[in-house]
């Protein structure tokens, strides 16, 4: 296995003069910062030649000192190696533009059209380079960049952006009259086609209308828009739109103190709290350089498992009432199963939901008197009942034939489209970052990561079941294995990282959480970018339900176990 | 005897004037019918939700009228009934409003011909039926398809698109299904040698379950299809189609649609007594010999109606094709395999 510094040496002959920057991490981390006009060669020789097969997301940075925009290209490998590269490019601030990855990673549409109506990056070559979760009304206002001072305020009749220039004075840049629009005064809306008028082009003949499934329907978990093209009971063509959430988590957390932070990776997904609190607070530890003690790492262990079973309950249950009706009953005993799950949640962070338990170098209190046993007992019975669910499911006629076979994804196509957690292992990938980047407890302990040859929607129900049992005895073994000790390493009441950046990955309950985040030496974080899990399976929504039955659009979405709220953070 | 007399007495009379005697009971039937039924229906409902929410470990309705809940169905008509009428603008008017009216009626028409038990007076057994005609097997069976039009004007004239492909679903899941349903009543009528549900129930000295099995579970595959309920109840899938036909119907129109399929599911539930489980044939029950007949036939009929709900809360639901396929596939030609052996076996026994 090559480690990094073996890639950057390939990278330096490969391409001499084009590595402008680089650092060693780790063995599994590489930061370089290239030449822009390079960058798809570069993208191109990492893939093709190093193994690099894995586009895990990008984000842009705005670093207004330098008069530069950032953009940070995160790629890792699905079973060539560990190494994460981070491949920066700068671009100046006041025309970016950086070549779009979407020719060599179909995945990278998203977050490409994020950096674009967030940052004004534009990506050149991108396909359908429109707004993603930001209304049509904020186009342009570039709301993520750092001089920017609020959106219009249509309570109070307000329609103005205001922008401090470079002169000191301020500037007006969005929220005209339709008037001034309309005179051809300066600055004029971007143009683009709606929503609307993108799908309408779709339809060809008289027989096919456009079905809405959101923003308020049944299968939708969360408020999000898809809309279907439907010839009779067939789906020719799938549409999405995110962002009817969007909470901005991202820019209130750069104006929030890195301890105030944690309370929102909380809210960004009720239902693996405590994994998003481990991986922002991971990427903190690492610009810090603590690591929190054994003890504590055992506890972050137990509570992130703990919070992966309860999350794998509610989302198998849910997924059965969705294939059958609300009345389809396994849905309340899951929930039932939850309950005792949650409680034992409760009784080590306080909080049934939003915990806010995992602080940078340890945990917020140490695990209460006669947890072991409590914990044992729900244990068993969580692996019992679970063993229940899969004999339940694999006897059920009817769940075979909606389930077997509906919404194949081959092993090639699932890492093509950038699938990450349970509905990439289902397409016998096994990818886990438990497995990849050995933080916290984890290389101490004995698990498998769970794949499935058949890569369709029952394969992905399975994988999902089987890992509350894998969890089962991971948690098992922690409660063996926990040494005595303290839980929170000792650190400064204000917490000040050194300048630099940090990327920390966590096995979510639905796949790869990553944090990146940038610190400019103040006590608030200069970028957070959130690489959410669901956000890299949501995109790939769009090419799976191409062909398949209405009823069938339930089978595959709901398999995926989705979490809305995440995407649109 | 003297109710026996007065039987008697009304019997000759009847036979003396039966069109006056006709009208007199189709009068009275159609009062009692008419009343008695929507207020069975609520009851099935309430027993639904119980039993459901027995089945998913929740009480289920417990604050209205004691701690059983039993008038909290009572309640909610009264909401229904008090709720704003509103029909959508761009919708079809006349069919839109006369769409719930055409379900009530067709109810009505099934329940004219179903004797609901009988009573056994001096021996003699008096079946409780408004119209006791020859063919009233068929009859129902076909009344009961009636449904299916209602269904379609429902989702044809809300203009709404979730509606239409309900009301489209509904179409195809009732020509798939209608027709093994109606070679099972064929069977049936083989095997006892009359269509009337009465003589029907008569002639059931073995449970016509027993005697031909596979007529049994195709008919019951079928009457669950016909009822709409999971897992057929593709028509109103609410993760697919919000409501499927009843998605734009309100207040008491609504509750009007709701209400005929516990209707039905009543009325079903009585046609697979009559014509399979015995009716009300049973042993007789001592100091209770005038209804005993009844006894049998309620209890059997709450048997069916309880498993209905059973299936509601441990089944998943097909897709429309699965649906179709299976009802082409695999139920014709097993009700055809069953026409053939109560073919044999009617004539056997004959």
């Amino acid at each position: 296995m090559p480690s990094a510094s073996d890639i950057l040496s390939a990278l330096q002959s490969a391409f001499p003069g084009s590595i402008q920057e680089s650092r060693v991490e780790s063995d599994s981390r590489l930061w370089v910062t290239v030449d822009q006009k390079k960058l798809l060669e570069i993208a191109k020789f990492l893939r093709d030649k190093q193994g690099f097969d894995h586009y895990s997301g990008s984000a842009g940075v705005d670093r207004m000192a330098d008069n530069l925009m950032e953009v940070v290209e995160i790629m890792a490998s699905y079973a060539n190696h560990n190494i994460v590269v981070m491949i920066k490019v700068k671009t100046p601030r006041d025309a970016p533009s950086v070549p779009s990855l979407v020719p060599l990673f179909w995945n990278a549409n998203w977050y490409e059209r994020e950096s674009w109506e967030m940052f004004g990056i534009n990506f050149e070559g991108h396909p359908e380079l429109y707004p993603l979760l930001l209304g049509d009304d904020l186009v342009g206002a570039w709301p993520w960049r750092k001089d920017f001072k609020g959106y219009p305020d249509t309570t109070t009749g307000k329609r103005t952006v205001e922008r401090v220039d470079a002169s000191g004075l301020t500037s007006y840049r969005i929220g005209l009259t339709d008037e001034q629009v309309d005179s051809g005064q300066i600055p004029q809306r971007i143009e683009y086609p709606t929503f609307r008028e993108r799908e309408e082009a779709h339809i060809e003949s008289e027989s096919e209308m456009i079905l809405h499934l959101g923003p308020q329907h049944a299968i939708v978990p969360g408020p999000f828009l898809l809309d279907v093209l439907v010839d009779g009971e067939r789906i020719k063509k799938a549409f999405l739109d995110v962002g009817y959430i969007h909470k901005g988590i991202e820019k209130i957390m750069e104006n929030r103190t890195y301890l105030q932070g944690i309370v929102y990776t909380d809210r960004m997904c009720y239902l693996a709290s405590i994994s998003n609190n481990e991986a922002y607070c991971g990427a903190v530890e690492r610009l810090l350089g603590v690591t929190p003690p054994e003890r504590a790492q055992y506890i972050r262990v137990i509570a992130a498992e703990l919070s992966r079973i309860q999350s794998h309950l509610l989302g198998t249950g849910e997924f059965l009432t969705l294939l059958g009706s609300a009345t389809y009953s396994p849905f309340q005993y899951m929930i039932i199963d939850r309950e005792d799950v949650i409680s034992l949640l409760e009784s080590i962070t306080g909080a049934r939901i939003t915990h806010t338990f995992v602080r940078f170098g340890g945990v917020r209190n140490d695990l209460p008197d006669g947890f072991a046993e409590q914990a044992r007992k729900v244990m068993k019975m969580v692996r019992e009942k679970t063993m229940e669910y899969k004999d339940l499911i694999a006897a059920d006629p009817i769940y075979r034939k909606r389930m077997d076979g509906i919404g194949v994804i081959s092993p090639q196509d699932a890492r093509d489209l950038g699938l990450c957690g349970p509905p990439l292992r289902a397409s016998d990938t096994p990818y886990d970052m438990r497995r990849e980047d050995p933080i916290l407890a984890y290389p101490d302990l004995d698990f498998k990561v769970i794949s499935r040859k058949e890569g369709d929607s029952a394969a992905r129900v399975d994988v999902r079941l089987d890992e509350i049992l894998e969890s089962v005895y991971i948690i098992e073994q922690c409660l063996d294995q926990i040494p005595e000790g303290p839980v929170q390493e000792k650190l400064p009441k204000k917490i000040k990282p050194e300048p630099g950046e940090a990327y920390y990955r966590t096995e979510d309950p639905r796949g790869e959480m990553g944090f990146y985040v940038v610190s400019d030496g103040s006590d608030k974080p200069y970028r957070v970018k959130v690489r959410g899990p669901f956000y890299a399976t949501f995109q790939t929504f769009t090419p799976l339900l191409e062909g398949v039955y209405l009823a069938d659009v339930v089978a595959i979405a709901g398999s995926m176990d989705a979490c809305t709220s995440e995407v649109d953070r | 005897m003297e109710l026996s007399a007065i039987i008697e007495a009304i019997s000759s009379w009847a036979a003396s004037e039966p069109r006056i005697y006709a009208l007199i009971i189709g009068l009275i039937g159609a009062a009692v019918i008419s009343g008695v039924i929507n207020i069975v229906a609520m009851y099935v409902v309430w027993l639904e939700r119980k039993v459901l929410g027995d089945i998913q470990a929740r009480y289920g309705p417990n604050r209205v009228g004691s701690r059983w809940g039993i008038l909290q169905l009572v309640a909610d008509a009264i909401k229904l009934f008090t709720k704003e009428d509103s029909i959508p603008r761009d919708a079809d008017k006349p069919i839109y409003v006369w769409a719930p009216i055409v379900a009530s009626m067709t109810t009505m028409l099934v329940a004219a011909a179903l004797p609901f038990g009988a009573v056994n007076i001096g021996g003699k057994e008096y079946p409780l039926v408004v119209a006791n005609m020859d063919l009233s097997a068929l009859y129902v069976e076909a009344a009961l398809s009636v449904m299916t039009i209602s269904v379609f004007m429902a989702g044809f004239s809300s203009n709404n698109k979730y509606s239409l492909m309900g009301a489209f679903r509904g179409m195809a899941r009732m020509i798939a299904y209608e027709v093994p349903m109606g070679v099972c009543v064929i069977s049936v009528a083989i095997m006892a040698h009359s269509l009337n549900l009465v003589e029907i129930v008569q002639s059931q000295t073995l449970w016509y379950a027993f005697a031909q099995p596979l007529g049994f579970i195709v008919f019951t595959v079928a009457l669950i299809t016909d009822l709409g309920r999971i897992p057929f109840d593709q028509s109103e899938a609410e993760e697919e189609i919000i409501a499927g036909y009843t998605t734009e119907y309100g207040g008491i129109r609504w509750g009007l649609l709701y209400f005929q399929e516990y209707i039905c599911m009543f009325l079903g539930s009585i046609m697979l007594v009559l014509l399979f489980l015995g009716g009300w044939n049973g042993p007789n029950i001592p100091f209770l010999t005038p209804i005993a007949p009844m006894i049998w036939f309620f209890m059997k009929v709450l048997i069916v109606l309880v498993f209905l709900i059973w299936t509601r809360g441990s089944l998943l639901r097909y897709r429309i094709d699965q649906v179709t396929d299976l009802g082409w596939k695999w139920m014709l030609p097993l009700s055809i395999v069953n026409l053939a052996w109560a073919v044999v076996v009617g004539l056997y026994f004959a």
